[in-house]
């Protein structure tokens, strides 16, 4: 499955990659963050690991991931090496007007052939609150600080 | 009178034969993430869990997770727990469950070995800690899982502690999980230890009750062997800080049933109506 949600944030792309860039700003923008630790204590960049776990029904969510583009300014992706199958994506543009345009992308496949793709369509909405909520909180972060 | 003793014997060799040798190798972690999304269904929808503080569990080496036991044969509190520790830390960190002689000597439930369901005995305990891993333990075994619906959140291990000393030996912590709701997937109305020596189970069969209640599809549920349908309970599981084992025993058993029955007084707490939660 693949979810992605957009918005505009009235802040220049300087502003939002700081945040995005941050390992310590995640807790305060990313939604029902259950865990979100540093599995091997590097400055975040492509090789860096991470342990996250989002709260996705009635249990976190995820495991470890690795960051794989780190591009200043404009995209940061990871993905899943243990857990569900994931790959994730925060992409910064210009939108004019010194606005930035992020798209948040999460792609998902659970194990367990029909069961697993069962899970994958129950669990759609919640994933997409969860990608919807965290734009939001992002740009309240971006544009108030806080 | 030597008949019945040669019968005795007959039978508690039949089921001593039948249970397997603790096999740690029989654990499967790709089985288990097959088995996950299955779960977390179930967990999700009919359930409506919640399992809160796992971050309270050291995040490696071994650890000795003591919980109260709920839900008769059919514990839903176990799975749930299982789900998450396995969701959480990732089905490669080594994790298992003691249980009953019965459950895991039962054909239809060989599946459980693959989950790193052993028998519950001292060996295989610490067998499982010595390797390093996780292991889940629930004291109270079949006297609390039994205990009547209304009951239901009074933590009771009927004095036993001998997981104390297992932790001690083994110099690992002592992690508390406790949860509600499992006492509430059926009516259960007595543990029937009457009934379990009246039928010479207890010596038997190592079972101390033959419960008796009213479950799902059968109404009036004696022994509860071929299990039932749960009710959709809600479970909420609270996973407590570590408890260090540096006193007596006694000492150290009255601070996990302290820190389990506080941990269920507040998830009851929360809880408006049976069974909904």
């Amino acid at each position: 499955m693949r979810v992605e949600r957009r918005n505009v944030i009235d802040a220049d792309r300087d502003a939002v990659w700081k945040i995005v860039s941050d390992p310590d700003s995640y807790p305060s923008f990313m939604t029902r963050l259950e865990r979100w630790e540093s599995a091997d204590d590097r400055p975040l960049g492509v090789g860096a690991r991470y342990f996250v776990h989002w709260k996705v029904g009635s249990v976190p969510v995820g495991g470890l991931m690795e960051v794989v583009e780190f591009d200043d300014r404009r995209d940061l992706a990871w993905v899943g090496i243990t857990g569900v199958t994931l790959r994730g994506r925060i992409r910064l543009r210009d939108a004019g007007d010194g606005q930035t345009k992020v798209t948040f992308r999460l792609s998902y496949q659970a194990p367990g052939g029909i069961w697993g793709y069962i899970a994958d369509r129950v669990a759609v909405g919640q994933v997409g609150r969860i990608a919807a909520d965290t734009l939001k909180r992002l740009k309240r972060l971006a544009e108030l600080g806080g | 009178m030597s008949t019945l003793g040669d019968l005795k014997d007959w039978m508690r060799e039949q089921v001593a034969s039948r249970v397997p040798k603790a096999d740690l190798d029989q654990r499967d972690p790709d089985y288990i993430r097959d088995q996950l999304p299955g779960t977390w269904l179930l967990a999700s929808l009919y359930f409506r869990a919640d399992v809160q503080h796992l971050d309270r569990i050291p995040a490696e080496g071994p650890v000795l997770l003591v919980g109260n036991h709920s839900g008769g044969n059919v514990p839903p509190d176990t799975f749930v727990f299982t789900l998450a520790f396995c969701s959480y830390f990732g089905v490669e960190r080594p994790f298992y469950q003691l249980a009953h002689n019965l459950v895991v000597s039962a054909p239809p439930l060989g599946w459980l070995r693959k989950f790193g369901t052993v028998a519950a005995n001292p060996d295989n305990a610490r067998l499982a800690l010595e390797s390093g891993a996780a292991l889940l333990v629930y004291p109270g075994g079949d006297y609390e899982v039994f205990r009547p619906s209304w009951e239901r959140h009074k933590v009771d291990f009927d004095g036993r502690m001998g997981y104390v000393k297992l932790a001690r030996e083994a110099g690992v912590p002592i992690v508390p999980v406790a949860s509600v709701g499992g006492q509430e997937s059926a009516l259960f109305l007595n543990r029937g230890q009457w009934l379990a020596k009246l039928l010479m189970a207890d010596k038997l069969l190592r079972l101390k009750s033959i419960p008796i209640s009213i479950a799902l599809p059968w109404g009036l549920n004696i022994s509860d062997l071929a299990g039932h349908i749960p009710l959709p309970t809600k479970i909420a599981i609270e996973v407590q800080h570590p408890i260090d084992v540096d006193g007596d025993d006694q000492a150290v058993h009255d601070k996990v049933m302290a820190s389990l029955q506080a941990g269920v007084d507040r998830l009851a707490a929360r809880r408006r109506f049976p069974v909904i939660g």
